[in-house]
């Protein structure tokens, strides 16, 4: 692979895309929704409840409060208010962790099809870059703002979260170890597997729109990855954290191969017209 | 070593027909032996394999039988480098719209590994070739449909490709524009013996700038030659057109008296065409005649048939009843 010419597509890539309204509009617009709004809408009425209203006899089954107490200090102690805004910050953290799919597939449909369509693709297939090389820069320019878009809503949903929260529950909840882990790790290989089977959806269409509309498809086992991920996490075993990664790692192996198999220069110039 | 150099090269394709999976051959047989620094032009209409030829050509698309060499490389085990040495004009300039001129060659030059220190001078170089230089900065997208195409072919010869293929390369543009690249289109085949393969429409351009041409049509080279080789298909079609200073129908009868073939007389043009067998022969005949009998004539000459004319008389004999499915895809 000869890391210039890939580079170079990335570079590309990634200029059309600051200069894209569309996809400049998803990638910030989107992570400000995720970072501020999810937040803002979902735990600001919660803390403006009395915590008094929380208390009785009640408390949460066992299977929650076990899952919980691997991860958060003293989670026996809080009161039933504070459980509940843990509870929520999680599953809403959930919800940052589906930008990793949500990004991809706008910056890959666009960076494929969008290519196709435009008829660009072409000129690129002239040159002697190799299917892989242009299947691994689109990956990674197709990863490049998912990353980012990520990290920033993360952040922005961790500051925010913890602003709201630290008055009722008396510490610092994010970042901590189940969150780095899934935002540093998880996250940018969740957006691989996104952007590959983006990528292999995206070699198989012919426009943008179809891209998108199979591609929504996909979201959906990757989040039931996300969700069976976290709650694996949740146990926090360093033997399933290894497991997990090694597990998304030959998936990851293998959707490249499979996307470099199905990326056929032929048929992709044959699509084309 | 030839430049371009085909053997029964054929490419199908693979189609839907009625629900059925049919096969269509776009190329068929090609066999193509293209000189270094020749401007070798292929016409053909609509669907005839020119596009697919030059994609097969450049390396893009694997042949289904027979095969290609450029430069003496193979077109599918050495298709990478074949890809390095050739340039390639699309039939749509495609730029990348949102990116400026300079961002679309730079990108290029990079998959092209043109080296780093010679990118800046290259782009200028070509920017100028074209009349460019205020453009540069420019997104792609501002420009219009002429300057656009100008950029395609100035993109297609960034790394200094030894071959260049031109699919439609003054398509767009204004005549102007057409005469610059016509002209550098010579200047580099005649002074850089760079190689030009050119697929065209334009049978001007092609009679004008071509060393050779090849009519192509439901992917067969059905005729090639010089465009002097391909006008003398139809030698014996030559008109000859006689002009006078003043009118009278006594000319009209001097001709039709003599059974000569008239093919038009224009009295408001004082002007008659007529076939002649033997021209050599006979013309010199006929104007001695008319000088003795003291007709006011001015002007003789020969009308040759235009490259136009035979390429659209080889390619009409040919039109067999083609389905639409079947055009090229």
């Amino acid at each position: 692979m000869k890391w210039r010419r890939i580079w170079a597509l990335v570079k590309k890539d990634l200029i059309e895309f600051t200069k894209s309204k569309y996809v400049l509009s998803a990638i910030i617009g989107i992570p400000l929704i995720f970072a501020v709004l999810i937040p803002l809408s979902g735990l600001l009425p919660i803390t403006n409840i009395n915590p008094a209203d929380f208390e009785g006899d009640d408390t949460f089954p066992d299977f929650i409060n076990n899952l919980f107490a691997s991860t958060v200090d003293d989670w026996e102690s809080l009161n039933m208010h504070a459980q509940t805004l843990i509870m929520i910050s999680y599953l809403m953290f959930v919800m940052v962790l589906m930008l990793p799919i949500i990004i991809p597939a706008i910056t890959a449909s666009e960076t494929i099809v969008g290519e196709k369509e435009r008829k660009t693709m072409e000129a690129i297939l002239a040159s002697p870059i190799t299917e892989t090389e242009i299947v691994f820069a689109k990956i990674t320019s197709s990863l490049i703002p998912s990353i980012f878009a990520t990290f920033v809503a993360a952040g922005g949903y961790m500051i925010i979260t913890d602003i709201l929260i630290f008055p009722f529950i008396g510490q610092v909840l994010f970042p901590d170890f189940l969150s780095i882990i899934f935002i540093l790790v998880f996250g940018p290989m969740i957006s691989i597997v996104s952007v590959e089977l983006m990528i292999m959806i995206s070699t198989k269409v012919k426009s943008v729109r179809d891209s998108y509309q199979i591609g929504s498809l996909v979201v959906l086992p990757l989040i039931f990855l996300i969700v069976a991920g976290m709650i694996s996490f949740f146990f926090n075993s360093i033997a399933t954290l290894i497991g997990g990664i090694a597990g998304m790692v030959i998936i990851i192996v293998i959707l490249f191969k499979l996307a470099t198999n199905i990326f056929n220069r032929e048929k992709a110039i044959i699509k084309m017209t | 070593m030839l430049a371009v150099e085909t053997r029964n090269l054929t490419k199908d394709y693979d189609i839907k027909k009625d629900g059925k999976r049919a096969h269509l051959r776009a190329v068929d047989g090609l066999d193509l032996a293209i000189e270094k620094s020749e401007i070798y032009c292929l016409l053909g209409p609509n669907g005839s394999g020119k596009t697919t030829t030059t994609r097969l050509l450049a390396g893009i698309l694997r042949p289904s039988v027979g095969g290609a060499r450029i430069l003496g490389l193979d077109v599918v085990e050495d298709a990478s480098q074949v890809r390095s040495i050739v340039g390639l004009l699309t039939e749509t300039p495609a730029l990348y719209e949102r990116l400026t001129v300079r961002q679309n060659l730079t990108f290029i030059a990079n998959l092209y590994d043109v080296p780093k220190e010679e990118i800046k001078p290259r782009i200028e170089e070509l920017i100028n070739l074209f009349d460019l230089p205020e453009k540069i900065d420019l997104p792609a997208g501002s420009l219009s449909k002429g300057m656009r195409q100008k950029v395609a072919i100035a993109r297609s010869m960034i790394h200094d490709p030894p071959v260049i293929f031109l699919d439609e390369p003054t398509a767009s543009l204004a005549p102007e524009s057409a005469k610059v690249v016509r002209d550098q289109i010579l200047k580099l085949s005649k002074l850089e013996k760079r190689t030009f393969f050119l697929c065209t429409h334009n049978l001007f351009e092609a009679e004008r700038l071509s060393t050779r041409v090849g009519i192509i049509n439901h992917g067969k080279l059905i005729s090639e030659g010089t465009p002097t080789q391909l006008r003398d298909l139809k030698k014996d079609e030559t008109t000859t057109v006689f002009r006078f200073a003043v009118w009278d129908d006594v000319i009209k009868n001097f001709f039709q008296e003599r059974n000569y073939d008239v093919l038009d007389i224009n009295p408001e043009r004082k002007s008659i065409s007529i076939f002649i067998r033997e021209i050599e022969k006979e013309t010199p005949t006929i104007i001695d005649e008319l000088i003795k009998q003291n007709f006011p004539m001015f002007e003789v000459r020969h009308e040759y048939p235009t490259l136009e004319r035979v390429y659209l008389e080889l390619v009409m004999s040919e039109n067999l009843p083609r389905n639409q499915e079947e055009e090229e895809s």
